[in-house]
Protein backbone atom coordinates (compact mmCIF):
# COMPACT_ATOMS: atom_id res chain seq x y z
CA UNK A 1 0.00 0.00 0.00
CA UNK A 2 2.81 2.40 0.95
CA UNK A 3 4.57 1.60 -2.30
CA UNK A 4 1.42 2.45 -4.24
CA UNK A 5 1.11 5.78 -2.48
CA UNK A 6 4.76 6.54 -3.08
CA UNK A 7 4.43 5.76 -6.80
CA UNK A 8 1.28 7.89 -7.02
CA UNK A 9 3.08 10.79 -5.36
CA UNK A 10 6.01 10.41 -7.73
CA UNK A 11 3.66 10.40 -10.70
CA UNK A 12 1.99 13.57 -9.46
CA UNK A 13 5.30 15.30 -8.94
CA UNK A 14 6.44 14.13 -12.36
CA UNK A 15 3.28 15.54 -13.95
CA UNK A 16 3.78 18.89 -12.22
CA UNK A 17 7.38 19.02 -13.38
CA UNK A 18 6.36 18.34 -16.98
CA UNK A 19 3.83 21.18 -16.80
CA UNK A 20 6.81 23.49 -16.27
CA UNK A 21 4.56 26.39 -15.37
CA UNK A 22 6.61 29.50 -14.89
CA UNK A 23 5.84 32.87 -13.41
CA UNK A 24 7.09 35.86 -15.35
CA UNK A 25 7.59 39.27 -13.84
CA UNK A 26 8.23 41.95 -16.44
CA UNK A 27 9.34 45.43 -15.48
CA UNK A 28 7.93 47.63 -18.22
CA UNK A 29 8.77 51.26 -18.89
CA UNK A 30 6.27 53.69 -20.37
CA UNK A 31 3.11 52.30 -18.76
CA UNK A 32 1.28 55.47 -17.84
CA UNK A 33 -2.35 54.74 -18.58
CA UNK A 34 -4.56 51.66 -18.24
CA UNK A 35 -6.21 52.13 -21.63
CA UNK A 36 -2.85 52.00 -23.39
CA UNK A 37 -1.70 48.99 -21.36
CA UNK A 38 -4.54 46.88 -22.74
CA UNK A 39 -2.26 45.94 -25.66
CA UNK A 40 0.04 44.14 -23.22
CA UNK A 41 -2.81 42.10 -21.78
CA UNK A 42 -4.02 41.20 -25.24
CA UNK A 43 -0.56 40.20 -26.51
CA UNK A 44 0.22 38.06 -23.48
CA UNK A 45 -3.13 36.28 -23.54
CA UNK A 46 -2.53 35.39 -27.19
CA UNK A 47 0.53 33.30 -26.29
CA UNK A 48 -0.03 29.54 -26.24
CA UNK A 49 0.28 28.16 -22.75
CA UNK A 50 -0.40 31.36 -20.87
CA UNK A 51 -2.81 31.06 -17.96
CA UNK A 52 -5.16 33.88 -18.93
CA UNK A 53 -6.43 34.34 -15.40
CA UNK A 54 -2.91 34.94 -14.13
CA UNK A 55 -2.22 38.06 -16.20
CA UNK A 56 -1.84 41.00 -13.88
CA UNK A 57 -0.81 44.55 -14.71
CA UNK A 58 0.36 46.79 -11.88
CA UNK A 59 0.59 50.24 -13.35
CA UNK A 60 1.85 51.95 -10.23
CA UNK A 61 4.72 49.46 -9.99
CA UNK A 62 5.43 49.28 -13.73
CA UNK A 63 5.03 45.54 -13.43
CA UNK A 64 3.38 42.87 -15.58
CA UNK A 65 2.94 39.37 -14.14
CA UNK A 66 1.73 36.20 -15.80
CA UNK A 67 2.14 32.45 -15.66
CA UNK A 68 2.78 30.30 -18.67
CA UNK A 69 3.14 26.62 -19.33
CA UNK A 70 5.55 26.42 -22.24
CA UNK A 71 8.08 23.68 -23.14
CA UNK A 72 10.92 26.19 -22.90
CA UNK A 73 11.02 29.41 -20.94
CA UNK A 74 10.40 32.53 -23.01
CA UNK A 75 13.66 34.31 -23.67
CA UNK A 76 14.56 37.97 -23.42
CA UNK A 77 14.28 38.59 -27.17
CA UNK A 78 10.72 37.25 -27.43
CA UNK A 79 9.59 39.12 -24.32
CA UNK A 80 11.20 42.32 -25.56
CA UNK A 81 9.41 41.98 -28.91
CA UNK A 82 6.12 41.26 -27.17
CA UNK A 83 6.35 44.40 -25.04
CA UNK A 84 7.62 46.53 -27.91
CA UNK A 85 4.73 45.38 -30.13
CA UNK A 86 2.43 46.52 -27.34
CA UNK A 87 3.98 49.99 -27.48
CA UNK A 88 6.27 49.89 -24.45
CA UNK A 89 9.82 49.01 -23.40
CA UNK A 90 10.92 45.98 -21.41
CA UNK A 91 13.48 47.08 -18.81
CA UNK A 92 14.10 43.75 -17.11
CA UNK A 93 12.34 40.52 -16.21
CA UNK A 94 12.43 37.55 -13.89
CA UNK A 95 11.30 33.99 -14.50
CA UNK A 96 10.70 31.53 -11.72
CA UNK A 97 8.77 28.33 -11.23
CA UNK A 98 5.16 29.02 -10.59
CA UNK A 99 4.36 28.84 -6.91
CA UNK A 100 0.63 29.19 -7.08
CA UNK A 101 -0.01 25.93 -8.98
CA UNK A 102 2.37 23.88 -6.85
CA UNK A 103 0.93 24.88 -3.51
CA UNK B 1 -20.14 87.74 -64.17
CA UNK B 2 -20.26 87.62 -60.43
CA UNK B 3 -20.45 84.21 -58.81
CA UNK B 4 -23.74 83.79 -56.97
CA UNK B 5 -23.19 82.77 -53.38
CA UNK B 6 -25.92 81.02 -51.45
CA UNK B 7 -26.03 82.16 -47.81
CA UNK B 8 -25.84 78.56 -46.70
CA UNK B 9 -22.72 78.11 -48.73
CA UNK B 10 -20.59 79.80 -46.14
CA UNK B 11 -21.92 77.64 -43.35
CA UNK B 12 -21.31 74.53 -45.42
CA UNK B 13 -17.83 75.59 -46.45
CA UNK B 14 -17.03 76.50 -42.92
CA UNK B 15 -18.18 73.15 -41.60
CA UNK B 16 -16.34 71.27 -44.33
CA UNK B 17 -13.22 73.24 -43.58
CA UNK B 18 -13.07 72.76 -39.85
CA UNK B 19 -14.87 69.57 -38.99
CA UNK B 20 -13.63 65.99 -39.28
CA UNK B 21 -10.43 66.39 -37.35
CA UNK B 22 -9.04 63.11 -36.14
CA UNK B 23 -8.85 62.53 -32.43
CA UNK B 24 -7.94 59.12 -31.28
CA UNK B 25 -7.36 56.94 -28.28
CA UNK B 26 -5.56 58.53 -25.34
CA UNK B 27 -5.16 61.86 -27.12
CA UNK B 28 -6.75 65.26 -26.46
CA UNK B 29 -10.39 65.78 -27.47
CA UNK B 30 -9.78 68.59 -29.98
CA UNK B 31 -6.02 68.57 -30.34
CA UNK B 32 -3.73 65.89 -31.66
CA UNK B 33 -1.61 63.46 -29.66
CA UNK B 34 1.01 60.89 -30.63
CA UNK B 35 -0.87 57.84 -29.35
CA UNK B 36 -0.91 54.82 -31.65
CA UNK B 37 -2.31 51.31 -31.37
CA UNK B 38 -0.48 48.13 -30.43
CA UNK B 39 0.63 45.95 -33.34
CA UNK B 40 -2.34 44.12 -34.83
CA UNK B 41 -4.74 46.14 -32.69
CA UNK B 42 -8.12 47.28 -33.94
CA UNK B 43 -9.89 50.43 -32.81
CA UNK B 44 -13.57 51.13 -33.35
CA UNK B 45 -14.43 54.75 -32.86
CA UNK B 46 -17.80 56.49 -32.83
CA UNK B 47 -17.89 60.23 -32.39
CA UNK B 48 -20.39 63.08 -32.35
CA UNK B 49 -19.59 66.72 -33.06
CA UNK B 50 -21.89 69.68 -32.65
CA UNK B 51 -21.21 73.32 -33.33
CA UNK B 52 -23.20 76.53 -33.29
CA UNK B 53 -22.33 79.68 -35.14
CA UNK B 54 -24.93 82.45 -34.91
CA UNK B 55 -28.20 81.01 -36.17
CA UNK B 56 -26.51 78.15 -37.97
CA UNK B 57 -25.76 74.87 -36.30
CA UNK B 58 -24.14 71.69 -37.52
CA UNK B 59 -24.03 68.20 -36.14
CA UNK B 60 -21.84 65.41 -37.34
CA UNK B 61 -21.40 61.77 -36.37
CA UNK B 62 -18.41 59.79 -37.49
CA UNK B 63 -17.43 56.14 -37.46
CA UNK B 64 -13.75 55.34 -37.66
CA UNK B 65 -11.89 52.08 -37.96
CA UNK B 66 -8.18 51.97 -37.18
CA UNK B 67 -5.57 49.27 -37.38
CA UNK B 68 -2.11 49.06 -35.84
CA UNK B 69 0.36 48.02 -38.52
CA UNK B 70 3.10 48.19 -35.91
CA UNK B 71 3.09 49.60 -32.41
CA UNK B 72 4.21 52.92 -33.92
CA UNK B 73 2.18 53.06 -37.11
CA UNK B 74 -1.59 53.18 -37.36
CA UNK B 75 -3.90 53.57 -40.35
CA UNK B 76 -7.60 54.36 -40.35
CA UNK B 77 -10.69 55.11 -42.35
CA UNK B 78 -13.50 57.42 -41.24
CA UNK B 79 -17.02 57.89 -42.54
CA UNK B 80 -18.98 60.87 -41.20
CA UNK B 81 -22.65 61.57 -41.36
CA UNK B 82 -23.80 65.17 -41.19
CA UNK B 83 -27.05 66.54 -39.81
CA UNK B 84 -27.91 70.05 -40.98
CA UNK B 85 -30.74 72.36 -39.95
CA UNK B 86 -31.85 73.23 -43.47
CA UNK B 87 -30.01 70.80 -45.66
CA UNK B 88 -31.21 67.59 -44.11
CA UNK B 89 -28.94 64.68 -43.33
CA UNK B 90 -26.39 63.22 -45.65
CA UNK B 91 -23.18 61.27 -45.74
CA UNK B 92 -20.04 63.33 -45.27
CA UNK B 93 -16.65 62.94 -46.86
CA UNK B 94 -14.76 59.70 -46.32
CA UNK B 95 -11.25 60.09 -44.99
CA UNK B 96 -8.12 57.95 -44.79
CA UNK B 97 -5.59 58.69 -42.09
CA UNK B 98 -2.23 57.49 -40.89
CA UNK B 99 -0.09 58.31 -37.89
CA UNK B 100 3.52 57.32 -37.39
CA UNK B 101 5.24 57.64 -34.03
CA UNK B 102 8.82 58.36 -34.97
CA UNK B 103 10.22 58.93 -31.49
CA UNK B 104 9.42 57.31 -28.18
CA UNK B 105 11.13 57.60 -24.81
CA UNK B 106 9.90 55.22 -22.12
CA UNK B 107 10.74 55.61 -18.47
CA UNK B 108 9.18 54.25 -15.32
CA UNK B 109 5.45 55.15 -15.60
CA UNK B 110 6.19 57.84 -18.18
CA UNK B 111 5.99 57.83 -21.94
CA UNK B 112 7.12 60.69 -24.14
CA UNK B 113 6.70 60.49 -27.88
CA UNK B 114 6.33 62.37 -31.13
CA UNK B 115 4.33 61.45 -34.19
CA UNK B 116 3.50 62.58 -37.69
CA UNK B 117 -0.04 62.58 -38.98
CA UNK B 118 -1.41 62.53 -42.51
CA UNK B 119 -5.03 62.56 -43.59
CA UNK B 120 -6.88 62.73 -46.87
CA UNK B 121 -10.49 63.89 -46.84
CA UNK B 122 -11.98 62.68 -50.09
CA UNK B 123 -14.23 64.71 -52.28
CA UNK B 124 -17.06 62.21 -52.08
CA UNK B 125 -19.50 63.79 -49.65
CA UNK B 126 -22.94 64.67 -50.88
CA UNK B 127 -23.45 68.04 -52.45
CA UNK B 128 -24.88 70.77 -50.24
CA UNK B 129 -26.57 74.00 -51.29
CA UNK B 130 -25.14 73.62 -54.75
CA UNK B 131 -21.62 73.58 -53.37
CA UNK B 132 -19.19 70.75 -53.70
CA UNK B 133 -15.47 70.57 -53.43
CA UNK B 134 -13.32 70.26 -56.48
CA UNK B 135 -10.75 67.86 -55.10
CA UNK B 136 -9.55 66.35 -51.84
CA UNK B 137 -8.51 68.14 -48.67
CA UNK B 138 -5.27 67.16 -46.96
CA UNK B 139 -4.17 67.39 -43.36
CA UNK B 140 -0.56 67.12 -42.17
CA UNK B 141 0.54 67.40 -38.58
CA UNK B 142 3.21 66.81 -36.00
CA UNK B 143 2.64 66.23 -32.31
CA UNK B 144 4.49 65.75 -29.04
CA UNK B 145 3.01 64.07 -25.99
CA UNK B 146 4.02 63.41 -22.38
CA UNK B 147 2.02 60.85 -20.46
CA UNK B 148 2.69 60.24 -16.80
CA UNK B 149 0.73 58.64 -13.99
CA UNK B 150 -0.40 62.08 -12.89
CA UNK B 151 0.39 64.73 -15.48
CA UNK B 152 -0.20 64.91 -19.20
CA UNK B 153 0.87 67.47 -21.75
CA UNK B 154 0.60 67.63 -25.49
CA UNK B 155 1.50 70.10 -28.22
CA UNK B 156 0.68 69.84 -31.89
CA UNK B 157 0.67 71.73 -35.16
CA UNK B 158 -1.44 70.77 -38.16
CA UNK B 159 -1.98 72.29 -41.53
CA UNK B 160 -5.09 71.67 -43.55
CA UNK B 161 -4.86 72.20 -47.30
CA UNK B 162 -8.37 72.84 -48.57
CA UNK B 163 -9.35 72.30 -52.17
CA UNK B 164 -11.36 75.00 -53.89
CA UNK B 165 -15.04 74.56 -54.61
CA UNK B 166 -16.47 73.26 -57.85
CA UNK B 167 -17.56 76.83 -58.60
CA UNK B 168 -13.93 77.93 -58.42
CA UNK B 169 -14.08 79.67 -55.06
CA UNK B 170 -11.06 79.38 -52.85
CA UNK B 171 -11.43 77.76 -49.44
CA UNK B 172 -8.89 79.03 -46.93
CA UNK B 173 -6.12 76.75 -45.68
CA UNK B 174 -5.86 76.52 -41.92
CA UNK B 175 -3.05 76.16 -39.39
CA UNK B 176 -4.13 74.47 -36.18
CA UNK B 177 -2.06 74.88 -33.05
CA UNK B 178 -2.85 73.05 -29.81
CA UNK B 179 -1.44 73.14 -26.30
CA UNK B 180 -3.00 70.73 -23.84
CA UNK B 181 -2.51 69.87 -20.19
CA UNK B 182 -4.09 66.98 -18.34
CA UNK B 183 -4.21 65.58 -14.85
CA UNK B 184 -5.17 62.28 -13.32
CA UNK B 185 -6.05 63.12 -9.73
CA UNK B 186 -6.05 59.53 -8.58
CA UNK B 187 -3.46 57.06 -9.95
CA UNK B 188 -5.86 54.20 -10.53
CA UNK B 189 -4.78 50.66 -11.24
CA UNK B 190 -5.32 48.69 -14.43
CA UNK B 191 -8.78 47.28 -13.78
CA UNK B 192 -10.20 50.44 -12.26
CA UNK B 193 -12.09 53.15 -14.14
CA UNK B 194 -9.65 55.91 -14.98
CA UNK B 195 -10.31 59.66 -15.26
CA UNK B 196 -8.09 62.26 -16.88
CA UNK B 197 -9.18 65.91 -16.93
CA UNK B 198 -7.85 68.15 -19.65
CA UNK B 199 -7.68 71.80 -20.59
CA UNK B 200 -6.85 72.65 -24.17
CA UNK B 201 -5.83 75.88 -25.85
CA UNK B 202 -6.69 75.51 -29.53
CA UNK B 203 -5.67 78.06 -32.13
CA UNK B 204 -6.96 78.28 -35.68
CA UNK B 205 -5.00 80.49 -38.04
CA UNK B 206 -7.10 80.81 -41.16
CA UNK B 207 -5.66 81.97 -44.45
CA UNK B 208 -7.08 85.28 -45.67
CA UNK B 209 -8.96 84.79 -48.93
CA UNK B 210 -11.55 86.64 -50.96
CA UNK B 211 -14.53 84.73 -52.26
CA UNK B 212 -16.86 85.90 -54.99
CA UNK B 213 -16.84 89.14 -56.96
CA UNK B 214 -18.41 92.60 -56.85
CA UNK B 215 -21.22 93.13 -54.38
CA UNK B 216 -21.13 89.51 -53.21
CA UNK B 217 -17.43 89.54 -52.44
CA UNK B 218 -16.60 87.99 -49.09
CA UNK B 219 -13.48 88.32 -46.98
CA UNK B 220 -12.62 85.18 -45.07
CA UNK B 221 -9.78 84.31 -42.73
CA UNK B 222 -8.20 85.46 -39.50
CA UNK B 223 -7.26 83.92 -36.21
CA UNK B 224 -9.29 82.49 -33.39
CA UNK B 225 -8.37 80.81 -30.13
CA UNK B 226 -10.48 78.48 -28.03
CA UNK B 227 -10.30 77.26 -24.47
CA UNK B 228 -11.52 73.70 -24.24
CA UNK B 229 -12.15 71.78 -21.04
CA UNK B 230 -12.51 68.06 -21.55
CA UNK B 231 -12.30 64.69 -19.90
CA UNK B 232 -11.28 61.20 -20.77
CA UNK B 233 -12.77 58.20 -19.00
CA UNK B 234 -11.41 54.76 -19.68
CA UNK B 235 -12.01 51.30 -18.38
CA UNK B 236 -9.62 48.64 -19.66
CA UNK B 237 -10.20 48.67 -23.45
CA UNK B 238 -13.13 51.08 -23.54
CA UNK B 239 -12.83 54.87 -23.64
CA UNK B 240 -15.17 57.82 -23.48
CA UNK B 241 -14.05 61.37 -24.23
CA UNK B 242 -15.95 64.63 -24.20
CA UNK B 243 -15.12 68.29 -24.44
CA UNK B 244 -16.46 71.74 -25.21
CA UNK B 245 -14.57 74.32 -27.24
CA UNK B 246 -15.32 77.89 -26.17
CA UNK B 247 -14.13 80.97 -28.08
CA UNK B 248 -11.49 82.90 -26.21
CA UNK B 249 -10.23 85.60 -28.56
CA UNK B 250 -10.47 86.15 -32.28
CA UNK B 251 -9.28 88.42 -35.01
CA UNK B 252 -11.45 87.33 -37.91
CA UNK B 253 -12.22 88.94 -41.24
CA UNK B 254 -15.61 90.59 -41.61
CA UNK B 255 -17.32 87.67 -43.29
CA UNK B 256 -15.61 84.85 -41.46
CA UNK B 257 -18.07 82.90 -39.35
CA UNK B 258 -17.36 82.98 -35.64
CA UNK B 259 -18.23 79.94 -33.55
CA UNK B 260 -20.31 80.22 -30.41
CA UNK B 261 -19.17 76.80 -29.29
CA UNK B 262 -18.21 73.35 -30.46
CA UNK B 263 -18.79 70.14 -28.53
CA UNK B 264 -17.49 66.66 -29.06
CA UNK B 265 -18.26 63.23 -27.66
CA UNK B 266 -16.30 60.11 -28.56
CA UNK B 267 -16.52 56.44 -27.75
CA UNK B 268 -13.69 54.04 -28.49
CA UNK B 269 -13.19 50.35 -28.20
CA UNK B 270 -9.87 48.56 -28.60
CA UNK B 271 -10.10 44.99 -29.85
Amino acid sequence: MRQCLFIAALLMLSFMAQAAERRYELYVDGMACPYCAYGIEKKIKAIDGVDKSSVEIKLNDGLVIFEADTPEPMDQASLKTLINDSGFTLRQFQVQPSTLKQE
Amino acid sequence: MATKIHPLMFAVLFAATFMSYPASAHDPVFGLGPHTLYKGGVELHAGGHSEKSGNASEKEAELQFKYGLTSDWVIGVGVPYEFGDDEGSHRGSTSLSTKYRFWRQDRFAVQESMALLGRVIFDNGEEQAGVERNGNDYLLGITYGYEGRKWYRWASVRHRFNAETSTGMQRPDVWLVDFVGGIRFSPTEYHEPDWVWMLELNGELIENVTQGLGSVKKQLGGNQWFLSPGLMWTHRNFAFKAGVQLPLIDDLSADQEQDDYRAKIELEWHL
